[in-house]
Parts: C-alpha cells; sequence; structure tokens
C-alpha cells in the first residue's frame, strides 16, 4: 500500500465516522436504521384504520400544506364524498359503505417499482429513487403527462400558479434522508400504516393474513399490482369496495410502450440505411442489365 | 373533365355510404330483454328442466302442478303415473325411459303427459292442455322453484321413535336404517339391518362427496342405483307415510302422516338450543370417554360426549363419515381410510369443522368471546407454540368424573394490586387523561366467562383472564412483583425505528381498547357508534388548547421549492 491509498483509505474512513448521520441512504443514514438498499413502503392496514384523519394533517404539517381541520364534525362533513389527491392534500382518507362495515382508506401515492409517471416524463422531474421514493422536483415544464399516464390518478397540476409544476405525495423523502418515518406514519394513532422495507412490510402482511384467518382478503394489494407498488394495502373486504382498481392487470405500465419506443431509434436510424442499400442494390442491377445488354448488342452487331 | 366528374361522384358516393353505415350502427336499438322473473312459490308444484341432460333449453321450462294431478287421481291413487315395484311406489316420472338422452327424455314425457290428457278430453273429462306454449309458459321461462332441503333433526328423530314404539311395542330401528356390504356374495344378502349400527343416510347417500376407500364403496352401490339422498329418502319416508295415511285419516289426525312436498319443506329450521332438551338416540356411546391413544405424546383426555351431543345438531358435525371413533381412521401417523390425517391433525386443525380446534376457535369468534381472542392466534400445533399450560387443560390424564370448574370470582382480587380505575395518560398532549374503568372491565369478562361452559372450562384462573389484555407480560410482571404489568414496560412512547414492527404505547392502547370494543360490537367507542357523534369523545375529550403540530420533527426550512431544497441536501451529502 503506497502512501496515496493509505491516505484515501484513511480519510474516508474518517468522514465515514465523522458524517456517520449524513450517509446517503441506502448505504446508512441519520440514526443508522435505514441500512438496506432497497425500496421501502408503507403497508396500509385498512382493518385498522379509524378515519382520524391524523394522517392528513401530519402530511400537511410536514410539507407545508394548508393545515386540514380534522375535528369530528369536519370529518363528518368531509366522509360525505369522495376525494382525490390534490395540490394540497397529498393524502386523503375515504369512507367506503362495505358489506362488513365501515372501511375507511388512505389514498395516496402509490409509488410504483416502475412508474408511468417517470416514463413519460420529458425532462426526468419524476424520478424513482433507488429507496423506492417516487419524487418531483422543479425541473418540471408542466406538461402534465405524468397525469394522463398514471393509473391511479395521482400527481397533480398547480393550476393557479403562472408557472405550474406537478406535485403529489413523495413518501417524505427529505425526512427519510434525515432517518425517520414519514409524516403520515408518525402522526397515525393505530399504526394502520406501517413504514419499512417493502420486502419486510409484505413479509408482516403474509403474517397478519397467516395469523388472522378469515380477517382479511387473502391478498395485498400492491404485491404484484402494476408490477408492485411501495404502498401496500390489507383489507378485509375485496379490493374493488373500498376504490382501489383492480382491473389494471400485473405488468408495470412502463411496459406497454417500452416495445414501440425502443424501436423507434432503429427504425428512424435505419430506414435511409436501408433504402439506400436497397436504391443501391437496384441501381447496380439496372448497370448490370444495362450492360449485358449492351454486350448482346455489341455481338449481334 | 368526365374524369373529374366521376371520382367527384364515386368520392360523394363513398361519403354517404360512411354516413349512412354510422347512423345505422348508433341507431340499433338495445335488445336486451331483461325481465324481471316471476318468484314462484312452490306451492306444491315441480320445476321440469332436467338441464343435466338437455342442456340449453330450447322451450321454457315447465312449472308442473302437482297438487292438482293429485286431486284428480285421489281414488286411484299413485300408480297411475309413478311405477311400482316390489310393493314400493318409486317416484319416477316418466314411467319408462328408454335411455338417458335428449330425444327419448323429451318423448317420454310427451308421450305420457299429452296422452293422458288426450285421453282424459276423448272421455270428455276435464283435462290439461296438449299444445306447446300452454305447458312450455314463455313467461315461467327464467324463473326460479326450489324447495328448501328438509332437516331430519333430532326432534323428528324423536317423535318417530316414539310413534314407532306405540305401534309395535318395541324399539324397530330397521324400518328406516339399514347397512349394505359391497363384498358380501349374495345379492339379497348386502342390505341387511344390525341393531347397534344405525347411522346417518348421508354417510352413504350423499353422492358426489369426496369419501374414504371404504365409503366409496358403498356409495358407489349407491350411485349405480341412482339412490341419491334426494330420491332415497323420498322413497323411504313418502312410502311409509302413504301407507299409514289412511289408517290416520280415519282417526281424524290430518297433520300426523304429511304426503304434500310444502308440508316437509318448510324451510323453518330448529336451532341449537331448541334441540338442546330433544334426547339423542341411544348406541351405547359413553358418556365420558377417556381418549387416549397408545403412545402419543401426551397424556390422555376426558372427553364430555354427551355435552357436545347437545351442542351440536347432528352427529355429522363431529362424525364426519361414520360413527366410529376418531382413533379408528386417524393413527398417529395416519392411514389411507383416514385420507392420511394423523390423529393429532385430526383433533386439533384449526379450519377443520370436525376438528376439536375448528369448532371451538369456531365459538371464539362469537361476539363475546372475540374481544380478547381476536388477538390471540388460534392454537395451531404444527406452526405455533402453545404455552405448555394450555396443553395440560384438556391432556390431564385423568379420568374426571365432572368436567366443569367452579365459576372464577373477583372477590379475592387484591384492590391494591388491581385497581378500580385507572387514568391513562399517553395523549395528554392533544387529549384530557382516559379513564379506565379496570375493575368493571374484570366484572365482565368474568361474567361471560362464566355463562359459557366451553369458558369457564378453558379459563381455568383469573391469571388465565388477564391475559386477555395483558398478552405476553405474565414473566415480566412476575419477576417485578410491585409494580404491575404496564404496558408501558414493552411498549415504547417513540416510534421504534430499530424494530417497525412493534407497535408503540399510543398504537398499543388504541389497537387493543378499539379491537376488542369492535370485535366485541360495544356501543361505546367502537366502530358501530361512528355513524354519529364524536368516537374519540368516548374515552378521552379534546383538550381546547392542544399542541400545533402533531409530528415530532419539523427542521426542513420553508421553501416552495422544495424538492430543489432536496437536491441540494443530495448534493451535500453525495460530497461527504
Amino acid at each position: 500500500m503506497d502512501r496515496r491509498t493509505f491516505f484515501k483509505v484513511m480519510g474516508s474512513a474518517a468522514a465515514g465516522v465523522a458524517a456517520g448521520s449524513l450517509a446517503r441512504p441506502g448505504a446508512c443514514s441519520a440514526q443508522g436504521v435505514f441500512d438496506a438498499n432497497e425500496f421501502f413502503g408503507i403497508l396500509i392496514d385498512t382493518t385498522r384504520c379509524i378515519g382520524c384523519r391524523r394522517c392528513e394533517k401530519g402530511c400537511a404539517e410536514v410539507n407545508y400544506l394548508i393545515t386540514p381541520d380534522i375535528s369530528e364534525r369536519a370529518n363528518q362533513a368531509i366522509f360525505k364524498k369522495k376525494r382525490k389527491t390534490s395540490v394540497n392534500e397529498y393524502t386523503v382518507t375515504n369512507l367506503y359503505e362495505t358489506e362488513k362495515g365501515k372501511v375507511y382508506v388512505p389514498w395516496r401515492c402509490m409509488h410504483c417499482n416502475q412508474p408511468a409517471c417517470h416514463s413519460a416524463c420529458p425532462v426526468y422531474a419524476l424520478e424513482k429513487r433507488e429507496t423506492g421514493h417516487v419524487t418531483w422536483d422543479k425541473r418540471c415544464i408542466g406538461c402534465r403527462l405524468c397525469m394522463m399516464s398514471c393509473p391511479y390518478d395521482i400527481p397533480k397540476h398547480t393550476f393557479q400558479e403562472t408557472i405550474a409544476t406537478i406535485q403529489k405525495c413523495n413518501l417524505c423523502y427529505g425526512r427519510f434522508l434525515q432517518g425517520t418515518v414519514p409524516g403520515c406514519v408518525e402522526s397515525c394513532p393505530t399504526e394502520a400504516l406501517m413504514f419499512g422495507t417493502r420486502r419486510k412490510l409484505i413479509e408482516e402482511g403474509k403474517r397478519r393474513i397467516a395469523q388472522n384467518p378469515g380477517r382479511y382478503i387473502n391478498h395485498i394489494y400492491g404485491e404484484f399490482e402494476v408490477g408492485g407498488t411501495s404502498h401496500l394495502y390489507l383489507s378485509a373486504v375485496p379490493f374493488e369496495q373500498i376504490g382501489l382498481r383492480t382491473d389494471l392487470g400485473l405488468k408495470h405500465y412502463p411496459e406497454y410502450s417500452l416495445v414501440y419506443l425502443s424501436a423507434i431509434p432503429f427504425i428512424a436510424g435505419l430506414t435511409p440505411i436501408a433504402m439506400l442499400a436497397i436504391a443501391h442494390v437496384v441501381k447496380m442491377a439496372k448497370k448490370d442489365a444495362k450492360e449485358e445488354h449492351h454486350e448482346e448488342e455489341k455481338e449481334k452487331h | 373533365m368526365n374524369r373529374k366528374w366521376i371520382f367527384f361522384l364515386v368520392g360523394i358516393a363513398y361519403l354517404i355510404l360512411i354516413v349512412y353505415g354510422l347512423y345505422e350502427v348508433y341507431t340499433v336499438e338495445a335488445t336486451l330483454r331483461v325481465k324481471e322473473a316471476p318468484a314462484i312459490k312452490p306451492e306444491n308444484k315441480i320445476a321440469i328442466a332436467h338441464t343435466e341432460i338437455f342442456g340449453k333449453l330450447e322451450r321454457p321450462q315447465v312449472i308442473f302442478n302437482h297438487a292438482k294431478h293429485e286431486e284428480v287421481y285421489k281414488k286411484e291413487g299413485c300408480k297411475t303415473c309413478h311405477p311400482e315395484k316390489e310393493s314400493q311406489t318409486l317416484f319416477d316420472f316418466p314411467k319408462n325411459i328408454e335411455k338417458k338422452d335428449k330425444t327419448s327424455v323429451m318423448n317420454a314425457y310427451h308421450d305420457e303427459c299429452i296422452d293422458c290428457h288426450k285421453k282424459r278430453s276423448g272421455e270428455k273429462l276435464k283435462a290439461g292442455p296438449v299444445t306447446c306454449g300452454d305447458c312450455h309458459k314463455e313467461e315461467e321461462i327464467s324463473s326460479v322453484l326450489k324447495y328448501p332441503v328438509f332437516e331430519f333433526d333430532f326432534y323428528v328423530h324423536d317423535k318417530h321413535v316414539k310413534k314407532l314404539k306405540e305401534k309395535i311395542g318395541k324399539d324397530d330401528c330397521g324400518l328406516c336404517h339399514h347397512s349394505y356390504d359391497p363384498e358380501e356374495e349374495d345379492e339379497a344378502l348386502r342390505l341387511v339391518y344390525e341393531p347397534g349400527t344405525e347411522e346417518s343416510c348421508y354417510y352413504c347417500h350423499e353422492l358426489g362427496k369426496k369419501r374414504g376407500s371404504e365409503l366409496a364403496a358403498i356409495t358407489r352401490a349407491a350411485a349405480k342405483k341412482g339412490l341419491s339422498i334426494r330420491r332415497a329418502s323420498h322413497l323411504q319416508c313418502l312410502n311409509c307415510h302413504l301407507k299409514y295415511k289412511e289408517e290416520y285419516l280415519k282417526k281424524g289426525d290430518k297433520e300426523a302422516v304429511p304426503t304434500q312436498c310444502s308440508k316437509c319443506h318448510t324451510g323453518k329450521y330448529k336451532t341449537v338450543a331448541e334441540l338442546e332438551k330433544v334426547p339423542r338416540p341411544d348406541r351405547d356411546q359413553k358418556e365420558k370417554p377417556f381418549i387416549n391413544i397408545k403412545d402419543a405424546k401426551l397424556k390422555g383426555v376426558t372427553f364430555d360426549h354427551k355435552y357436545h351431543e347437545t351442542s351440536s345438531k347432528t352427529c355429522r358435525s363431529c362424525h364426519h363419515e361414520t360413527l366410529k371413533a376418531c382413533k379408528e381412521c386417524h393413527d398417529l401417523v395416519g392411514k389411507p381410510e383416514g385420507n392420511n390425517i394423523n390423529v393429532a391433525r385430526a383433533y386439533h386443525d384449526p379450519f377443520s369443522e370436525h376438528s376439536c380446534e375448528g369448532c371451538h376457535n369456531k365459538k371464539k369468534s362469537e361476539k363475546d368471546c372475540f374481544g380478547c381472542h381476536y388477538n390471540i392466534g388460534a392454537m395451531d400445533v404444527e406452526t405455533m407454540g402453545p404455552k405448555k399450560e394450555a396443553c395440560k387443560i384438556c391432556h390431564s390424564g385423568e379420568i374426571k368424573g365432572s368436567l366443569s370448574r367452579p365459576p372464577l370470582s373477583i372477590a379475592k382480587l387484591d384492590p391494591e394490586k388491581v385497581k378500580k380505575e385507572l387514568k391513562i395518560k399517553v395523549l395528554e398532549r392533544q387529549f384530557e387523561p382516559a379513564q379506565f374503568p379496570h375493575l368493571d372491565i374484570i366484572k365482565k369478562l368474568v361474567d361471560i366467562s362464566n355463562k359459557s361452559k366451553l369458558a369457564n372450562y378453558f379459563h381455568k384462573d383469573m391469571q388465565t383472564l388477564c391475559e386477555g389484555c395483558h398478552h405476553q407480560s405474565r414473566a415480566e410482571a412476575e419477576v417485578q412483583k410491585d409494580t404491575p404489568p404496564y404496558c408501558r414496560n414493552c411498549h415504547a412512547v417513540a416510534i421504534d425505528l430499530q424494530n417497525l414492527r412493534k407497535v408503540r404505547l399510543l398504537t398499543a392502547y388504541h389497537n387493543q381498547c378499539m379491537g376488542c370494543h369492535d370485535a366485541m360490537q360495544l356501543e361505546k367507542g367502537s366502530k358501530l357508534r361512528s355513524k354519529e357523534g364524536d368516537r374519540c369523545a368516548d374515552c378521552h375529550k379534546v383538550k381546547e388548547k392542544g399542541p400545533e403540530s402533531i409530528t415530532s420533527l419539523k427542521n426542513f426550512p420553508e421553501d416552495p421549492w422544495r424538492s430543489a431544497w432536496y437536491g441540494k441536501m443530495e448534493r451535500q451529502m453525495e460530497g461527504n
């Protein structure tokens, strides 16, 4: 080991110790908790949700949105209609009347494993991080292609602003970098929302299904839907009854356009060359034929 | 010039064609015929459809009024339409069907019905229709006519046994019960009655159900003769009823021997509680057998057979194939006649309807018990390691005379240790402390436990009841004798980032309390109440001055371009 490499190693080790709390996610994070280099997500157990809308308030607090009124009186009025996410509500809770009574369902960006919005975005404003978060930033040009591509109708447009951008839940990426759970998870009083790595959450979901026979539908919504999502749902009633779409298929969305789009460069690039080649061959053939003709005529003469 | 005109005209014609086509497509009337089918009450009528032979019907089904025909042929009797064999009426119609295929079945029906109707109209008697549409009525095309299954419960059974004894002066079960030996060579000797082998009709005559090898041979023979449970029971019951009907009619007792469809198929069923006082048939079964399997790991079990007889409707709910003891088919490793299910699984399968565990689990998921038991996993011998004391409750190894315990009481509880009322202050940031009536809850649980015999036996002491809420806390509580088993001993206040699966204190309280209230369907604090009114206020009042934020971290600077900020932060970290 020469001098240079020695200092390099020592330096990086010292920096590692000093900045142990500031390392990147995926390697090691603030409190050394989220050290897994894999997708994170939230398991939503709809049998545990009591419809207190504290997740909405927590979300608004950490994301600087308009703080919602979560008193019981306001809740009663709000649960009368089915809401969708908006630029001021990254997460909404809806009430569904089902065969097993009232079920409250928190609803937000699903953070697909292969997001359609990311693949549709022309400027990479929407990104799929290696920790599973689908984040958005100021590169957005307001083209709204992501709104069209999203199967869950999640990204919302700030129409009231001059330079309109897209906004949606980003699974509290900033808090994650600091080594904390998302705001909604922290504010949930019944831990109907559980944060963790996607693999562990699926394990936990399967454990809950197995240990409480008859309590859940034997399926975790989001395990395979649209190629897998980071938000996973457990439910006691069929998922259609609580407003989750089951007609989306198991293919991830970018796959539908993958073959077509990846063929374009080849076709666009190769077509002129192929045409030229054909033209050349035809020309050559014509030339040959002419020459032969000439020769024949010459022989005749 | 001419050519241009031709092109123009062809273009116009093409356009008109397209517009016409579109017009045609969009103006087609929806031809869906959705008509509400008239609900037919099964007033002794029979729906003739035979979809198993005909498949999709060309003509509507025939709703046959059996009562009307019965009235007309009162004197001649059943043999006018139904064939007879060995002095028994076979309730088949038509009398002779050559083959069981479409044309022959159709012809047989048409011949029999129309011939008779024609004959009667020739004799100038009141006769039925002969044209197609009068029987195959268009309005009955999709109506459903189905009789509810008749349940020959122990009340009816007991009635029959008593009547029979009145008539012939002794018990003769052979009138209905028989056993079949498919290995006997002489065909006449196959169907015999042996006293003491009476079993349910369903064992042999319920076709199309998967059976063990022994019973499968018998059901196959029954299937060959076409003796499904439906046909067999009609043959057996109706022939006997027709025989005795005259006699009872002379006595003036019209209701005693029913022969009409709707008299038996009432759709009313007796509950277990109603059948509790009815004596069960005696087949030399022991009152409290001691179940002991040779070479088994655990000790034997004293089983209260008599109590379990009255707590279910039929013998079949446990003895699913024969009335033999469980261990005759299920041994320690599993025999082929027991479907390779070993004896441990036969008794402990948590999902089976015939196992002890399965039935007890079903009971535990009832309203009163579910408050605690929804949180306690099913005791599955294979996947979960149950506590040893729990096994000992059944596997005592003692031959007991009585299987009931003295009822639990709260009199012995130490008021120092077991507080009457508690104040839970976890949510003090936003709410007033919650009042928790500790002793009242214990009282109610004790009451529920004492009411049920199952609970009374399995909740052997007060400690068991406490574990409903204070789960997994026993060891800690015993070590520190002075401190009560607080929830906070295990559940931390903040989210445990090391172990995300472990719930925090706030969640522990909410899930435990609200889960129980929901499961027991209590009026206070459960989902039931959430229709209106403040569900939170059932337990704790909202403080007038609550905190502004409910999340712990608010470290991020306020910035309209949050994402830009994120980017900056990332770059900083990458620099490190």
